[in-house]
């Protein structure tokens, strides 16, 4: 009989840093758990029972959370074991919990049905889980582990190519190197990590954490080979002749644009343009470093997911005044719930159900103003359960230097062009064990997805892994 | 890491470095480029190979220093060194097909673009001229190409004093120009190509137009990726926005807005010219 505990409605909240001093750098805004707070949001946690606790139905790779959260609460007295027993259990499913704890959207995930929120707040999930992979990286706990694992792994003298060093890529490379592959990634940019690189900024994910993934899986024997575009430096094909097995997880990296006059005027960016050279490039550390971006006084981001806050929170830190124009209403925003808060206090306002028709621009072909067409919402719901808008015929024209295209991204063009891989609107066709129409090949992630998430992509990648194992040793024993 | 095997000038801002790039010499064909990354602070440019060897695996670039990158490659790198990343090759390969009598236009440092492709449509049954427009100092491969291709012409003329790039690039696009008015009137020509800045080569296709004849021009949009992935190269062609790093970088002149093209690479000169008045202030120790 489990000890009558007594239930603690309210939160145990994160530091943050204030709106007013944030706005001036990229250093994070959330401070995280010490070990004395992680503990006591643990103790909020009901525990219940792993095959009916809702928060693992919820979390897409089904972390045991009430085990892992346990492990803090039980060893409490010995912090350096605690962290090192709950991390154990969130590696059985997740390698990289650091960045999924603070980019997961916990309310529609782990945290949506948590029973603790039937009578107060819901268990804060994400953070504790990010507290265990923040702690264990600073102690050097994760790497004990990493050790204590590796002398393990029997070699199997097979390798496998893995395409793009993003969370699926990464993800499928650490599972199979662990399982005693030979493993190469193939990454096109200067630097693997992919989104969580190039596109989340700084005051979200420090790229040291993301940095400190990579490192790991060096050590793991993962070699990485970046500046190969793999569609031009070398195909798919070739990489066949050389390795056993393939996995895609390029990413869904191909910008929308908006079909409307004056898109290519001078300060219209794509998020992905502004933010590579924001967050890859640290144009935000201009002249010191040497990639130039330009922030006028008056920015709109059109779009309203996290791509679109990331934009708008960058821009806020050059010193612009920041609007984020969206076609729909305030229900329908796709951001982390965290973030829209965190772009509100910074001061980010949000202008609803206007739709971008033109883009005006002044004699040196500089953006000057945007018209937009004001929308209206019908009852009637799209298959998204999205609310359908119309446009109503009015006009609206808001003046910016600066425009910023945040409304979605196609899956990446270079590879979708290999001869004999099925690909169905931009997106690569899998079967159920992730095989593309190609046998040996793999993919997962936004490759295969679209636009989705870090969690997904990490998934797939995890799930690819275990299939292309089953496929290699098949292969195996029919060579022995 | 690259390592540099060889560096030279050829000619007054004109740098030659033959780098250790194996992937990248495997593969690339005339017309495609690579992302260079030469500082760990620094930018990702694109660059062309002009030479290759396949065997011994190392790529030849030529840089017409104009801003810091260039010029702090200029200054800082030394056979021997590292480049921290070639990545490619990128872009689609120029067309070389059997056009008949071709000629090829290099405004300026657009020269160190057409020479692989000038060399490899006269490989493929081609009868090419390759015109230079240059300032005479900065004449450039010229015993490379008159191996390479069936005639080489210069158009060079000397710089006046107080003039500036912006001088300079309007003198390159008058004579080239009038240069290509003149070989495009006495001779027969069936194909065109250039590579140079934007507004010279608006220039010489508003000649060729009125010749009719189909022209070819390699674009110098600004590039950060180069894979597809930003849309900073984004340009109008026939009527449709493409990306010149994955779509190009060489479109049909007839189709494309360039004066869009020219508005689009003058975006952050302010920028530039102080990333370069501060490198050279850091020089000079103040
Ligand atoms: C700005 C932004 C903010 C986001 N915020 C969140 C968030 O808060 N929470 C969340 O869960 N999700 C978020 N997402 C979505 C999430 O980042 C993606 O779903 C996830 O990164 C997909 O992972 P992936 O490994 O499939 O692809 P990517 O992360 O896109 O990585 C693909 C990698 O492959 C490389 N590549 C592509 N083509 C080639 C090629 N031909 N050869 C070699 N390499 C290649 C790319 O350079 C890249 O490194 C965000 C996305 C963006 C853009
Ligand atoms: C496909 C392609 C191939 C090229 N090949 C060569 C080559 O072989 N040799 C050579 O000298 N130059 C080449 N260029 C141009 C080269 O990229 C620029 O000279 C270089 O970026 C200048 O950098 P900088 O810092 O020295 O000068 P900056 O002061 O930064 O810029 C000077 C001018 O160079 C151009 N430029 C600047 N940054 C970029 C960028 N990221 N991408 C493209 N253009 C830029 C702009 O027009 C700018 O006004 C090529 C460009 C392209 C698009
Ligand atoms: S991986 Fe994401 S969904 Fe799963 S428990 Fe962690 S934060 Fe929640
Ligand atoms: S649903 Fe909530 S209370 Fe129950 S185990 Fe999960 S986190 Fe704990
Ligand atoms: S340079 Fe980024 S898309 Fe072409």
């Amino acid at each position: 009989m489990a000890v009558k505990r007594k239930l603690i409605k309210e939160r145990v909240p994160t530091p943050e840093r204030p709106p007013e001093e944030r706005i001036h750098d990229f250093k994070e805004v959330n401070l995280g758990y010490t070990f004395e707070l992680a503990v006591k949001e643990a103790e909020r946690c009901l525990q219940c029972p792993a095959n009916y606790a809702p928060c693992i139905k919820g979390c897409p790779v089904h972390i045991d959370i009430p085990g892992f959260i346990g492990k803090l609460v039980q060893y409490r007295d010995d912090p350096d074991k605690a962290v090192k027993e709950a991390l154990k259990v969130i590696w059985a499913c997740n390698s990289l919990p650091a960045t999924t704890g603070r980019v997961c959207p916990q309310e529609d995930q782990c945290e949506m049905n948590c029973v603790m929120g039937k009578v107060g707040d819901k268990v804060n999930i994400g953070k504790l889980e990010r507290f265990v992979a923040d702690y264990a990286r600073e102690k050097g706990i994760d790497e004990e582990l990493l050790f204590e694992m590796v002398p393990k792994i029997e070699k199997k003298g097979q390798k496998v190519a893995i395409i793009g060093a993003g969370p699926a890529g990464l993800t499928a490379a650490g599972e199979l190197a662990k399982l005693g592959y030979d493993v190469t990634i193939y990454e096109a940019l200067h630097e693997p990590g992919g989104v969580l690189m190039y596109g989340i900024p700084e005051f979200r994910l420090p790229k040291s954490i993301v940095e400190s993934e990579i490192d790991k899986l060096k050590k793991l024997g993962v070699k990485i080979l970046t500046d190969h575009i793999v569609g031009k430096t070398v195909t798919i094909e070739e990489l066949l002749e050389e390795y056993d097995a393939v996995f895609i997880g390029s990413g869904a990296g191909t910008p929308r644009l908006i079909n409307a006059p004056g898109i290519n005027l001078n300060g219209i960016y794509t998020a992905n343009e502004f933010l590579t050279r924001v967050n890859l490039m640290k144009a935000y550390l201009f002249p010191e470093y040497d990639t130039p971006v330009k922030v006028g006084k008056r920015v709109i981001v059109i779009g309203a997911g996290n791509t679109a806050m990331d934009a708008a929170r960058s821009a806020r830190r050059f010193g612009a005044e920041v609007i984020i124009a969206y076609r729909r209403g305030p229900e329908d925003v796709s951001a982390r719930i965290e973030e829209v808060e965190h772009a509100k206090e910074e001061g980010i306002k949000f202008e609803y159900f206007i739709n971008p028709v033109e883009f005006i621009g002044d004699e040196n072909g500089n953006v000057r103003a945007v018209k937009f067409e004001k929308m209206k919402p019908l009852d009637e719901r799209d298959s998204r359960g999205k609310r359908k808008i119309v446009g109503t015929g009015e006009y609206v024209t808001i003046e910016a230097d600066t425009v910023i295209i945040a409304i979605g991204k196609h899956p990446n063009r270079l590879i979708i062009n290999t001869p004999g891989l099925k690909v169905e609107r931009g997106k690569i066709v899998v079967d159920e064990n992730l095989m593309t129409s190609i046998p040996g090949v793999f993919a997962g992630g936004d490759a295969i997805r679209g636009e989705a998430t870090v969690i997904l992509a990490m998934g797939d990648g995890r799930k690819a892994a275990k299939a292309i194992h089953e496929y290699l040793t098949k292969k195996r024993k029919e060579n022995a | 890491m690259y390592r540099i095997l060889e560096k030279r000038e050829l000619a007054p801002k004109h740098v030659m470095y033959r780098i250790e790039a194996p992937h990248v010499a495997k593969k690339v064909q005339p017309g495609q480029f690579v992302i260079v990354r030469a500082f760990s602070n620094g930018e990702r440019i694109p660059l062309t190979p002009v030479m290759w060897n396949r065997e011994e695996g190392w790529i030849v670039l030529i840089t017409f220093v104009r801003g810091k990158t260039t010029m702090r490659m200029a200054n800082e790198l030394k056979a021997g060194d590292y480049i921290l990343n070639v990545a490619g090759p990128l872009g689609n390969p120029a067309p070389v097909e059997r056009f008949g009598r071709v000629l090829t236009v290099g405004l300026s440092a657009g020269i160190i673009e057409v020479f692989p492709i000038a060399k490899a449509l006269q490989e493929a049954g081609n009868d090419v001229t390759a015109l230079h427009v240059t300032p005479s100092s900065m004449t450039i491969l010229e015993n490379e190409f008159k191996k390479a291709v069936s005639r080489h012409l210069v158009e060079g003329f000397e710089v006046e004093p107080g003039w500036g790039a912006k001088e300079i690039v309007e003198e390159i696009a008058r004579r080239g120009a009038e240069r290509v008015r003149k070989l495009l009137s006495e001779e027969h020509f069936d194909f065109v190509l250039t590579v140079g800045p934007a507004g010279a080569q608006k220039a010489v296709f508003e000649v060729v137009r009125e010749f009719g004849i189909p022209m070819h021009a390699d674009l110098h949009p600004i590039m950060v990726d180069g894979t597809g992935m930003c849309g900073s190269c984004r340009v109008t062609v026939g009527g449709e926005v493409k990306f010149a790093c994955i779509d190009g970088p060489g479109f049909n002149a007839y189709e494309v807005d360039w004066d869009e093209l020219i508005h689009r690479v003058g975006f952050y000169t302010d920028m530039e010219r102080r990333a370069l008045e501060e490198y050279l202030k850091s020089l000079r120790g103040e």
